[in-house]
Protein backbone atom coordinates (compact mmCIF):
# COMPACT_ATOMS: atom_id res chain seq x y z
CA UNK A 1 0.00 0.00 0.00
CA UNK A 2 1.33 3.61 -0.99
CA UNK A 3 1.10 6.46 1.35
CA UNK A 4 -1.42 9.16 0.77
CA UNK A 5 1.61 11.54 0.21
CA UNK A 6 2.90 9.31 -2.29
CA UNK A 7 0.08 8.42 -4.56
CA UNK A 8 -1.40 12.04 -4.50
CA UNK A 9 2.52 12.71 -6.04
CA UNK A 10 1.69 9.93 -8.66
CA UNK A 11 -2.06 10.78 -9.37
CA UNK A 12 -1.84 14.62 -9.73
CA UNK A 13 0.42 15.17 -12.99
CA UNK A 14 -2.27 12.98 -14.34
CA UNK A 15 -5.04 14.82 -13.45
CA UNK A 16 -4.16 18.22 -13.94
CA UNK A 17 -3.38 17.12 -17.68
CA UNK A 18 -6.57 15.57 -17.69
CA UNK A 19 -8.61 18.12 -16.25
CA UNK A 20 -7.33 21.07 -17.96
CA UNK A 21 -6.39 19.46 -21.44
CA UNK A 22 -9.66 17.36 -21.57
CA UNK A 23 -11.88 17.83 -19.62
CA UNK A 24 -12.48 21.67 -19.37
CA UNK A 25 -11.97 22.40 -23.16
CA UNK A 26 -14.58 19.87 -23.86
CA UNK A 27 -17.23 21.40 -21.02
CA UNK A 28 -16.24 25.03 -22.69
CA UNK A 29 -17.37 23.33 -25.70
CA UNK A 30 -19.83 22.17 -25.05
CA UNK A 31 -21.92 25.17 -22.97
CA UNK A 32 -19.62 27.91 -23.54
CA UNK A 33 -18.01 27.91 -27.31
CA UNK A 34 -15.68 31.08 -27.75
CA UNK A 35 -18.05 34.17 -27.64
CA UNK A 36 -20.93 32.35 -27.18
CA UNK A 37 -22.82 32.11 -24.05
CA UNK A 38 -24.69 28.47 -23.14
CA UNK A 39 -28.08 30.09 -23.72
CA UNK A 40 -27.41 30.30 -27.32
CA UNK A 41 -26.55 26.76 -27.47
CA UNK A 42 -29.31 25.80 -26.13
CA UNK A 43 -31.50 27.80 -27.89
CA UNK A 44 -29.50 26.13 -31.11
CA UNK A 45 -30.37 23.13 -30.06
CA UNK A 46 -33.89 23.69 -29.31
CA UNK A 47 -34.32 24.79 -33.08
CA UNK A 48 -32.41 21.73 -33.80
CA UNK A 49 -34.58 19.44 -32.67
CA UNK A 50 -37.79 20.81 -33.89
CA UNK A 51 -36.12 20.87 -37.16
CA UNK A 52 -37.13 18.56 -40.15
CA UNK A 53 -33.49 18.29 -41.97
CA UNK A 54 -31.94 17.75 -38.25
CA UNK A 55 -34.17 15.48 -36.73
CA UNK A 56 -34.06 12.97 -39.95
CA UNK A 57 -30.07 13.46 -39.49
CA UNK A 58 -30.44 12.43 -35.45
CA UNK A 59 -33.19 9.75 -36.67
CA UNK A 60 -30.20 8.33 -39.16
CA UNK A 61 -27.80 8.32 -36.45
CA UNK A 62 -29.68 6.54 -33.52
CA UNK A 63 -31.64 3.90 -36.31
CA UNK A 64 -28.09 3.39 -38.26
CA UNK A 65 -26.68 2.88 -34.77
CA UNK A 66 -29.10 0.44 -33.67
CA UNK A 67 -29.15 -1.21 -36.73
CA UNK A 68 -25.80 -1.81 -36.66
CA UNK A 69 -25.38 -3.15 -32.81
CA UNK A 70 -28.51 -5.70 -33.49
CA UNK A 71 -26.29 -6.61 -36.72
CA UNK A 72 -23.06 -6.96 -35.09
CA UNK A 73 -24.30 -8.59 -32.26
CA UNK A 74 -26.27 -11.08 -34.05
CA UNK A 75 -23.03 -11.92 -36.71
CA UNK A 76 -20.63 -11.18 -33.90
CA UNK A 77 -21.90 -13.53 -31.34
CA UNK A 78 -21.80 -17.00 -33.38
CA UNK A 79 -18.35 -16.21 -34.47
CA UNK A 80 -17.32 -15.55 -31.02
CA UNK A 81 -18.72 -18.56 -29.61
CA UNK A 82 -17.35 -21.31 -32.41
CA UNK A 83 -14.18 -19.41 -32.08
CA UNK A 84 -14.35 -20.19 -28.06
CA UNK A 85 -15.64 -23.84 -28.45
CA UNK A 86 -13.74 -24.66 -31.24
CA UNK A 87 -10.61 -27.43 -31.32
CA UNK A 88 -9.66 -27.30 -34.67
CA UNK A 89 -6.23 -26.21 -35.71
CA UNK A 90 -8.10 -23.42 -37.68
CA UNK A 91 -8.89 -21.87 -34.54
CA UNK A 92 -6.34 -19.46 -33.62
CA UNK A 93 -6.03 -18.51 -37.28
CA UNK A 94 -9.41 -17.39 -37.13
CA UNK A 95 -9.51 -15.90 -33.86
CA UNK A 96 -6.22 -13.25 -35.33
CA UNK A 97 -7.88 -12.88 -38.58
CA UNK A 98 -10.83 -11.26 -36.30
CA UNK A 99 -8.89 -8.87 -33.94
CA UNK A 100 -6.41 -8.33 -36.89
CA UNK A 101 -8.88 -5.53 -38.27
CA UNK A 102 -8.34 -3.93 -34.79
CA UNK A 103 -4.82 -2.63 -35.82
CA UNK A 104 -5.95 -1.76 -39.31
CA UNK A 105 -6.61 1.69 -40.44
CA UNK A 106 -10.29 2.45 -40.33
CA UNK A 107 -9.34 4.86 -43.30
CA UNK A 108 -7.91 1.54 -44.70
CA UNK A 109 -10.37 -0.59 -44.16
CA UNK A 110 -13.27 1.81 -45.65
CA UNK A 111 -11.58 2.51 -48.55
CA UNK A 112 -12.19 -1.02 -49.78
CA UNK A 113 -15.90 -0.31 -49.78
CA UNK A 114 -15.36 2.45 -52.61
CA UNK A 115 -13.53 -0.20 -54.86
CA UNK A 116 -16.30 -2.85 -54.05
CA UNK A 117 -19.71 -0.23 -54.33
CA UNK A 118 -17.90 3.02 -56.45
CA UNK A 119 -19.68 3.29 -59.98
CA UNK A 120 -17.16 1.35 -61.64
CA UNK A 121 -16.88 -0.83 -58.87
CA UNK A 122 -16.41 -5.19 -58.61
CA UNK A 123 -20.19 -5.12 -57.41
CA UNK A 124 -22.03 -2.77 -60.27
CA UNK A 125 -19.87 -4.09 -62.65
CA UNK A 126 -21.23 -8.02 -62.11
CA UNK A 127 -24.82 -6.10 -61.90
CA UNK A 128 -24.61 -4.77 -65.31
CA UNK A 129 -22.82 -7.89 -66.65
CA UNK A 130 -25.73 -9.86 -65.88
CA UNK A 131 -28.12 -6.77 -67.47
CA UNK A 132 -29.87 -5.50 -65.04
CA UNK A 133 -29.24 -1.66 -64.20
CA UNK A 134 -26.49 -0.86 -61.94
CA UNK A 135 -28.04 0.52 -58.99
CA UNK A 136 -26.76 3.28 -56.57
CA UNK A 137 -24.71 1.64 -54.31
CA UNK A 138 -22.28 4.31 -52.64
CA UNK A 139 -23.31 7.02 -51.14
CA UNK A 140 -26.40 4.85 -49.87
CA UNK A 141 -27.70 3.93 -45.98
CA UNK A 142 -26.42 0.48 -47.16
CA UNK A 143 -23.28 1.54 -47.72
CA UNK A 144 -22.72 2.87 -44.30
CA UNK A 145 -24.46 0.07 -42.70
CA UNK A 146 -21.83 -2.29 -44.53
CA UNK A 147 -18.76 0.16 -43.81
CA UNK A 148 -20.09 0.53 -40.02
CA UNK A 149 -20.75 -3.70 -39.66
CA UNK A 150 -17.00 -4.06 -41.14
CA UNK A 151 -15.43 -1.78 -38.42
CA UNK A 152 -17.30 -2.75 -35.69
CA UNK A 153 -17.51 -6.58 -36.11
CA UNK A 154 -14.17 -7.54 -34.45
CA UNK A 155 -15.12 -5.33 -31.22
CA UNK A 156 -17.94 -6.82 -30.85
CA UNK A 157 -16.31 -10.11 -31.75
CA UNK A 158 -13.78 -9.82 -29.14
CA UNK A 159 -15.98 -8.63 -26.29
CA UNK A 160 -18.53 -11.72 -26.85
CA UNK A 161 -15.59 -14.10 -26.84
CA UNK A 162 -14.66 -13.13 -23.96
CA UNK A 163 -17.20 -13.67 -22.04
CA UNK A 164 -18.15 -16.81 -23.76
CA UNK A 165 -14.55 -18.31 -23.03
CA UNK A 166 -15.22 -17.67 -19.38
CA UNK A 167 -18.63 -20.06 -19.17
CA UNK A 168 -17.70 -23.47 -18.30
CA UNK A 169 -17.88 -25.49 -21.29
CA UNK A 170 -18.87 -28.39 -18.95
CA UNK A 171 -22.29 -26.68 -18.08
CA UNK A 172 -22.78 -27.46 -22.10
CA UNK A 173 -21.91 -30.53 -21.82
CA UNK A 174 -24.00 -30.71 -18.73
CA UNK A 175 -26.97 -29.62 -20.59
CA UNK A 176 -26.50 -31.64 -23.62
CA UNK A 177 -26.38 -34.67 -21.07
CA UNK A 178 -29.75 -33.82 -19.80
CA UNK A 179 -31.29 -33.84 -23.04
CA UNK A 180 -31.40 -30.35 -24.57
CA UNK A 181 -30.77 -29.33 -28.23
CA UNK A 182 -28.13 -27.83 -29.38
CA UNK A 183 -30.07 -24.70 -30.00
CA UNK A 184 -31.61 -24.77 -26.79
CA UNK A 185 -28.92 -25.00 -25.23
CA UNK A 186 -27.51 -21.72 -26.93
CA UNK A 187 -30.53 -19.93 -25.37
CA UNK A 188 -31.17 -21.14 -22.04
CA UNK A 189 -27.52 -21.53 -21.01
CA UNK A 190 -24.31 -20.26 -23.14
CA UNK A 191 -26.04 -16.89 -23.87
CA UNK A 192 -28.18 -15.76 -20.60
CA UNK A 193 -24.54 -16.23 -18.96
CA UNK A 194 -22.55 -14.30 -21.15
CA UNK A 195 -25.07 -10.84 -21.34
CA UNK A 196 -22.14 -9.12 -19.28
CA UNK A 197 -20.25 -9.69 -22.23
CA UNK A 198 -22.88 -8.75 -24.44
CA UNK A 199 -24.00 -6.02 -22.91
CA UNK A 200 -20.20 -4.72 -23.21
CA UNK A 201 -20.10 -5.45 -27.08
CA UNK A 202 -23.77 -3.72 -27.97
CA UNK A 203 -22.56 -0.22 -25.99
CA UNK A 204 -18.77 -0.17 -27.50
CA UNK A 205 -20.37 -0.92 -30.84
CA UNK A 206 -23.38 1.52 -30.58
CA UNK A 207 -21.30 4.67 -29.17
CA UNK A 208 -18.82 3.87 -31.99
CA UNK A 209 -21.05 3.68 -34.65
CA UNK A 210 -23.24 6.79 -33.59
CA UNK A 211 -19.70 8.81 -33.45
CA UNK A 212 -17.72 7.47 -36.54
CA UNK A 213 -16.68 10.10 -39.06
CA UNK A 214 -14.76 8.31 -41.30
CA UNK A 215 -17.65 5.87 -42.41
CA UNK A 216 -20.19 7.85 -43.13
CA UNK A 217 -17.63 10.87 -44.72
CA UNK A 218 -16.65 7.93 -47.25
CA UNK A 219 -19.23 5.49 -47.55
CA UNK A 220 -22.52 8.62 -47.02
CA UNK A 221 -21.44 11.75 -48.90
CA UNK A 222 -23.28 15.04 -48.31
CA UNK A 223 -26.54 12.68 -49.21
CA UNK A 224 -26.54 10.58 -45.83
CA UNK A 225 -25.21 12.98 -43.34
CA UNK A 226 -24.95 11.76 -39.67
CA UNK A 227 -24.23 13.48 -36.70
CA UNK A 228 -20.39 13.27 -36.76
CA UNK A 229 -20.68 14.61 -40.73
CA UNK A 230 -22.88 17.53 -39.55
CA UNK A 231 -20.69 18.13 -36.86
CA UNK A 232 -17.53 18.53 -38.97
CA UNK A 233 -19.35 20.50 -41.46
CA UNK A 234 -20.54 23.28 -39.00
CA UNK A 235 -17.19 23.74 -37.37
CA UNK A 236 -15.06 23.76 -40.60
CA UNK A 237 -16.99 24.62 -43.63
CA UNK A 238 -19.90 26.60 -42.21
CA UNK A 239 -18.26 27.60 -38.85
CA UNK A 240 -21.30 28.01 -37.06
CA UNK A 241 -19.98 27.21 -33.44
CA UNK A 242 -23.11 27.26 -31.78
CA UNK A 243 -24.50 24.92 -33.96
CA UNK A 244 -21.19 22.08 -33.96
CA UNK A 245 -21.73 22.87 -30.02
CA UNK A 246 -25.40 22.01 -30.36
CA UNK A 247 -24.66 19.01 -32.36
CA UNK A 248 -21.86 18.03 -30.05
CA UNK A 249 -24.24 18.01 -26.75
CA UNK A 250 -26.51 15.59 -28.64
CA UNK A 251 -23.55 13.12 -29.29
CA UNK A 252 -21.92 13.26 -26.19
CA UNK A 253 -25.35 13.03 -24.05
CA UNK A 254 -26.22 10.03 -26.31
CA UNK A 255 -22.92 8.21 -25.61
CA UNK A 256 -22.91 9.39 -21.51
CA UNK A 257 -26.63 7.83 -21.62
CA UNK A 258 -25.49 4.84 -23.29
CA UNK A 259 -23.05 3.94 -21.16
CA UNK A 260 -24.85 4.96 -18.07
CA UNK A 261 -27.57 2.19 -18.93
CA UNK A 262 -24.98 -0.32 -19.84
CA UNK A 263 -23.31 0.56 -16.94
CA UNK A 264 -26.57 -0.08 -14.60
CA UNK A 265 -27.56 -3.73 -16.35
CA UNK A 266 -24.56 -4.79 -16.29
CA UNK A 267 -24.33 -4.42 -12.36
CA UNK A 268 -27.75 -5.43 -11.98
CA UNK A 269 -26.71 -8.30 -13.83
CA UNK A 270 -24.02 -8.96 -11.52
CA UNK A 271 -26.02 -8.55 -8.33
CA UNK A 272 -28.74 -11.11 -9.53
CA UNK A 273 -26.50 -13.87 -10.90
CA UNK B 1 -17.05 -36.93 -13.35
CA UNK B 2 -19.36 -39.33 -14.07
CA UNK B 3 -21.92 -37.20 -15.62
CA UNK B 4 -19.34 -36.17 -18.38
CA UNK B 5 -19.24 -40.21 -18.95
CA UNK B 6 -23.11 -39.54 -20.03
CA UNK B 7 -22.44 -36.95 -22.40
CA UNK B 8 -23.91 -38.54 -25.90
CA UNK B 9 -21.70 -36.59 -28.13
CA UNK B 10 -18.57 -34.35 -27.27
CA UNK B 11 -19.72 -30.29 -26.95
CA UNK B 12 -16.64 -28.92 -28.98
CA UNK B 13 -18.53 -29.37 -32.47
CA UNK B 14 -17.46 -28.45 -35.88
CA UNK B 15 -18.78 -25.45 -37.55
CA UNK B 16 -20.31 -27.63 -40.54
CA UNK B 17 -22.76 -29.38 -37.30
CA UNK B 18 -24.43 -26.08 -37.13
CA UNK B 19 -25.84 -24.58 -40.33
CA UNK B 20 -27.25 -20.96 -38.94
CA UNK B 21 -24.46 -20.03 -36.59
CA UNK B 22 -21.78 -21.14 -39.58
CA UNK B 23 -23.81 -19.36 -42.12
CA UNK B 24 -23.76 -16.20 -40.12
CA UNK B 25 -19.70 -16.35 -39.47
CA UNK B 26 -19.28 -16.59 -43.03
CA UNK B 27 -20.83 -13.65 -43.43
CA UNK B 28 -19.65 -11.52 -40.55
CA UNK B 29 -15.76 -12.64 -41.91
CA UNK B 30 -16.79 -11.80 -45.95
CA UNK B 31 -17.82 -8.72 -44.35
CA UNK B 32 -14.51 -8.17 -42.31
CA UNK B 33 -12.14 -9.25 -45.20
CA UNK B 34 -13.56 -9.22 -48.26
CA UNK B 35 -13.26 -5.04 -48.81
CA UNK B 36 -9.56 -5.22 -47.73
CA UNK B 37 -8.48 -8.09 -50.68
CA UNK B 38 -10.06 -6.02 -53.10
CA UNK B 39 -8.29 -2.89 -52.01
CA UNK B 40 -5.07 -4.49 -52.51
CA UNK B 41 -5.93 -5.90 -55.92
CA UNK B 42 -6.95 -2.22 -56.81
CA UNK B 43 -3.34 -1.08 -55.78
CA UNK B 44 -1.56 -2.86 -58.66
CA UNK B 45 -3.91 -1.47 -61.39
CA UNK B 46 -1.89 -0.24 -64.03
CA UNK B 47 -5.30 1.88 -65.03
CA UNK B 48 -5.69 5.55 -64.22
CA UNK B 49 -9.07 4.88 -62.17
CA UNK B 50 -10.79 2.44 -59.64
CA UNK B 51 -12.30 0.19 -62.02
CA UNK B 52 -12.83 -4.08 -62.16
CA UNK B 53 -11.07 -6.36 -64.10
CA UNK B 54 -8.53 -3.92 -63.39
CA UNK B 55 -7.10 -2.96 -67.35
CA UNK B 56 -3.64 -4.56 -66.92
CA UNK B 57 -0.74 -5.05 -63.98
CA UNK B 58 1.48 -2.26 -62.96
CA UNK B 59 3.15 -1.43 -59.95
CA UNK B 60 3.33 1.86 -61.03
CA UNK B 61 1.06 3.41 -58.39
CA UNK B 62 3.14 2.36 -55.50
CA UNK B 63 6.00 4.29 -56.80
CA UNK B 64 3.10 7.17 -57.39
CA UNK B 65 2.68 6.68 -52.86
CA UNK B 66 6.18 6.65 -52.26
CA UNK B 67 6.87 9.95 -54.43
CA UNK B 68 4.02 11.73 -53.57
CA UNK B 69 5.27 14.26 -50.70
CA UNK B 70 1.72 15.00 -48.72
CA UNK B 71 1.70 11.70 -48.14
CA UNK B 72 5.53 10.80 -46.91
CA UNK B 73 5.69 14.12 -44.91
CA UNK B 74 2.29 12.79 -43.27
CA UNK B 75 3.51 9.72 -42.58
CA UNK B 76 6.65 11.44 -40.75
CA UNK B 77 4.19 13.70 -38.50
CA UNK B 78 2.53 10.73 -37.52
CA UNK B 79 4.74 8.69 -36.84
CA UNK B 80 6.68 11.82 -34.56
CA UNK B 81 2.91 12.51 -33.02
CA UNK B 82 2.79 8.61 -32.19
CA UNK B 83 5.66 8.14 -30.12
CA UNK B 84 5.67 10.93 -28.57
CA UNK B 85 1.79 10.74 -27.69
CA UNK B 86 2.60 7.42 -26.11
CA UNK B 87 5.50 8.29 -24.23
CA UNK B 88 3.28 10.64 -22.35
CA UNK B 89 0.68 9.17 -21.88
CA UNK B 90 2.73 6.50 -20.17
CA UNK B 91 4.48 8.71 -18.32
CA UNK B 92 1.22 9.96 -17.13
CA UNK B 93 -0.41 6.92 -17.15
CA UNK B 94 1.49 4.03 -15.67
CA UNK B 95 1.93 6.10 -12.11
CA UNK B 96 -1.70 6.42 -11.61
CA UNK B 97 -1.95 2.90 -12.45
CA UNK B 98 0.16 1.96 -9.98
CA UNK B 99 -1.72 4.69 -7.56
CA UNK B 100 -5.37 3.44 -7.90
CA UNK B 101 -3.81 -0.09 -7.59
CA UNK B 102 -1.50 -0.06 -4.56
CA UNK B 103 -4.04 2.93 -2.61
CA UNK B 104 -7.49 3.61 -0.98
CA UNK B 105 -8.73 6.52 -0.80
CA UNK B 106 -12.43 8.51 -1.02
CA UNK B 107 -13.09 9.28 -4.06
CA UNK B 108 -11.10 6.99 -6.39
CA UNK B 109 -14.13 5.75 -8.27
CA UNK B 110 -14.13 9.44 -9.44
CA UNK B 111 -10.46 9.53 -9.73
CA UNK B 112 -10.71 6.54 -11.93
CA UNK B 113 -13.41 7.52 -13.65
CA UNK B 114 -11.75 10.53 -14.61
CA UNK B 115 -8.68 9.17 -16.07
CA UNK B 116 -10.94 6.28 -18.34
CA UNK B 117 -13.28 9.88 -19.16
CA UNK B 118 -11.22 10.34 -22.82
CA UNK B 119 -12.45 6.37 -24.13
CA UNK B 120 -16.19 8.00 -23.43
CA UNK B 121 -16.14 11.42 -24.79
CA UNK B 122 -16.55 11.35 -28.70
CA UNK B 123 -13.02 12.48 -30.13
CA UNK B 124 -14.77 14.85 -32.97
CA UNK B 125 -15.93 16.88 -29.94
CA UNK B 126 -12.38 16.35 -28.19
CA UNK B 127 -11.29 17.63 -31.89
CA UNK B 128 -13.05 20.44 -32.23
CA UNK B 129 -13.09 21.57 -28.37
CA UNK B 130 -9.02 21.40 -28.37
CA UNK B 131 -8.82 23.81 -31.47
CA UNK B 132 -11.18 26.28 -29.94
CA UNK B 133 -9.11 26.13 -26.36
CA UNK B 134 -5.86 25.98 -27.59
CA UNK B 135 -5.01 26.26 -31.31
CA UNK B 136 -8.13 29.70 -31.67
CA UNK B 137 -8.07 30.74 -28.45
CA UNK B 138 -4.19 30.22 -26.72
CA UNK B 139 -2.85 30.47 -30.34
CA UNK B 140 -0.86 26.98 -29.69
CA UNK B 141 0.80 25.49 -32.41
CA UNK B 142 -1.30 22.68 -34.65
CA UNK B 143 1.53 20.18 -33.28
CA UNK B 144 1.29 20.93 -29.85
CA UNK B 145 -3.00 20.63 -29.82
CA UNK B 146 -2.39 16.75 -31.34
CA UNK B 147 0.19 15.87 -28.68
CA UNK B 148 -2.19 17.11 -26.04
CA UNK B 149 -5.37 15.24 -27.79
CA UNK B 150 -3.69 12.24 -28.37
CA UNK B 151 -2.32 11.98 -25.05
CA UNK B 152 -5.42 12.55 -23.38
CA UNK B 153 -6.83 9.72 -25.65
CA UNK B 154 -4.18 7.24 -24.97
CA UNK B 155 -4.06 7.85 -21.20
CA UNK B 156 -7.13 5.60 -20.38
CA UNK B 157 -5.58 2.78 -22.24
CA UNK B 158 -1.77 2.89 -20.09
CA UNK B 159 -3.96 3.49 -17.29
CA UNK B 160 -6.10 0.26 -17.97
CA UNK B 161 -3.60 -1.65 -20.02
CA UNK B 162 -1.07 -1.51 -16.90
CA UNK B 163 -3.00 -1.59 -14.14
CA UNK B 164 -4.64 -5.21 -15.33
CA UNK B 165 -1.12 -6.52 -15.48
CA UNK B 166 -0.62 -4.91 -11.64
CA UNK B 167 -3.73 -6.68 -10.21
CA UNK B 168 -2.58 -9.83 -11.42
CA UNK B 169 0.77 -9.36 -9.59
CA UNK B 170 1.50 -9.66 -5.90
CA UNK B 171 1.78 -6.64 -3.70
CA UNK B 172 3.76 -8.91 -0.96
CA UNK B 173 6.53 -8.85 -3.30
CA UNK B 174 6.88 -5.42 -2.84
CA UNK B 175 6.18 -5.50 0.69
CA UNK B 176 8.59 -7.89 0.92
CA UNK B 177 11.19 -6.25 -0.69
CA UNK B 178 10.60 -3.04 1.34
CA UNK B 179 10.88 -5.75 4.85
CA UNK B 180 14.22 -7.12 3.33
CA UNK B 181 15.56 -3.29 3.55
CA UNK B 182 14.89 -1.82 -0.41
CA UNK B 183 14.10 2.02 -0.25
CA UNK B 184 10.80 2.66 -2.23
CA UNK B 185 12.48 3.79 -5.27
CA UNK B 186 14.76 0.81 -5.43
CA UNK B 187 11.46 -1.18 -5.04
CA UNK B 188 10.12 0.30 -7.77
CA UNK B 189 12.89 -0.09 -10.23
CA UNK B 190 13.68 -3.68 -9.62
CA UNK B 191 10.29 -5.19 -8.18
CA UNK B 192 7.39 -3.39 -9.40
CA UNK B 193 8.88 -2.20 -12.91
CA UNK B 194 9.89 -6.03 -13.95
CA UNK B 195 6.62 -7.12 -12.78
CA UNK B 196 4.57 -4.03 -15.15
CA UNK B 197 6.65 -5.08 -18.11
CA UNK B 198 4.85 -6.85 -20.08
CA UNK B 199 1.84 -4.24 -19.58
CA UNK B 200 3.89 -1.59 -20.16
CA UNK B 201 4.70 -3.04 -23.66
CA UNK B 202 1.04 -3.88 -24.21
CA UNK B 203 -0.28 -0.51 -23.59
CA UNK B 204 2.62 1.15 -25.70
CA UNK B 205 1.72 -1.27 -28.81
CA UNK B 206 -2.22 -0.47 -28.30
CA UNK B 207 -1.39 3.10 -27.75
CA UNK B 208 0.82 3.49 -30.96
CA UNK B 209 -1.55 2.24 -33.44
CA UNK B 210 -4.70 3.91 -31.81
CA UNK B 211 -2.82 7.24 -32.55
CA UNK B 212 -1.31 6.50 -35.58
CA UNK B 213 -4.84 5.35 -36.96
CA UNK B 214 -7.07 8.20 -35.31
CA UNK B 215 -8.84 10.27 -37.44
CA UNK B 216 -11.71 12.21 -36.36
CA UNK B 217 -9.41 13.68 -33.53
CA UNK B 218 -6.62 15.02 -36.15
CA UNK B 219 -9.57 15.92 -38.33
CA UNK B 220 -10.35 19.77 -36.98
CA UNK B 221 -6.77 20.13 -35.63
CA UNK B 222 -4.36 19.45 -38.90
CA UNK B 223 -3.22 22.74 -40.14
CA UNK B 224 -1.68 24.14 -43.36
CA UNK B 225 1.66 22.39 -43.40
CA UNK B 226 1.26 19.50 -40.38
CA UNK B 227 -1.43 16.82 -41.20
CA UNK B 228 -1.46 12.88 -40.33
CA UNK B 229 -1.55 10.60 -42.67
CA UNK B 230 -4.86 8.85 -42.54
CA UNK B 231 -6.87 12.12 -42.23
CA UNK B 232 -4.18 13.25 -45.60
CA UNK B 233 -5.15 10.25 -46.90
CA UNK B 234 -9.22 11.59 -46.88
CA UNK B 235 -8.58 14.88 -48.24
CA UNK B 236 -6.75 12.73 -50.97
CA UNK B 237 -10.03 10.17 -51.54
CA UNK B 238 -12.15 13.87 -52.27
CA UNK B 239 -10.01 15.29 -54.65
CA UNK B 240 -8.99 12.00 -57.40
CA UNK B 241 -10.84 9.02 -57.76
CA UNK B 242 -7.27 7.52 -58.92
CA UNK B 243 -5.88 4.09 -57.31
CA UNK B 244 -2.93 6.05 -55.81
CA UNK B 245 -5.19 5.43 -51.84
CA UNK B 246 -5.08 1.80 -52.83
CA UNK B 247 -1.19 1.26 -52.89
CA UNK B 248 -0.61 3.68 -50.33
CA UNK B 249 -3.53 1.35 -48.15
CA UNK B 250 -1.99 -1.90 -49.16
CA UNK B 251 1.54 -0.48 -47.93
CA UNK B 252 -0.08 0.33 -44.64
CA UNK B 253 -1.82 -3.55 -44.36
CA UNK B 254 1.82 -4.60 -45.12
CA UNK B 255 3.60 -2.77 -42.29
CA UNK B 256 -0.10 -3.63 -39.90
CA UNK B 257 0.67 -7.23 -40.42
CA UNK B 258 4.39 -6.95 -39.45
CA UNK B 259 3.29 -4.88 -36.24
CA UNK B 260 0.99 -7.54 -35.89
CA UNK B 261 3.48 -10.33 -35.74
CA UNK B 262 5.87 -7.77 -33.63
CA UNK B 263 2.86 -7.73 -31.14
CA UNK B 264 2.51 -11.17 -31.29
CA UNK B 265 6.30 -12.21 -30.51
CA UNK B 266 6.46 -9.33 -28.03
CA UNK B 267 3.36 -10.20 -25.82
CA UNK B 268 0.79 -12.41 -27.74
CA UNK B 269 -1.50 -9.77 -29.92
CA UNK B 270 -4.37 -11.34 -28.69
CA UNK B 271 -4.12 -10.61 -25.12
CA UNK B 272 -3.25 -7.06 -25.43
CA UNK B 273 -5.91 -6.20 -28.47
CA UNK B 274 -8.69 -7.95 -26.98
CA UNK B 275 -8.15 -8.49 -23.63
CA UNK B 276 -8.29 -11.92 -24.40
CA UNK B 277 -5.91 -14.63 -22.17
CA UNK B 278 -5.75 -17.63 -23.99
Amino acid sequence: MLSKKSSLLLLGPGLLFIVLGFCLPAVMLLLAPPGIGPAEVFARLGRMLQDPYDLTIIGRTLGLGLLVTALCLVIGFPIALLLARSTSRWSGLLLALAIFPLLLSNVVRTYGWLVLLGQNGVIGQVISAIGLPAPQLLYTETAIVLGLLQLFLPLAIVSCYSAVAQVDAGLDDAARGLGASRTRVLWTVTLPLSIPGVIVAATLVFAGATTAYTTPYLLGGSNQRMLATQLFNYSTVSIDWAAASAVALIMTVLVFAVSGVSTALGSRKGKTS
Amino acid sequence: MSIRLAIPKPTMQKTGGRPVLGTLAVIGYVVMIVPILFVVAAAFSGGDSLQFPPENFSLKWFGAAVSYKPFMSALASSAQLAVLATLLALVIGVPAALALQRSNFAGKGWVQGLFLSPLIVPELVVGLALYQQLIAGLGTSTFTALLVGHTALLIPYAVRVTGAALSLADPFVEEAARGLGAGPFKVFTSVTLPLLRPGIVSAALLSFVTSFNNVPLSLLLQGRNFSTLPVSMLDYVQKSYDPMIAAMSTLILAATIVFAFIAERAVGFATIFGGINK
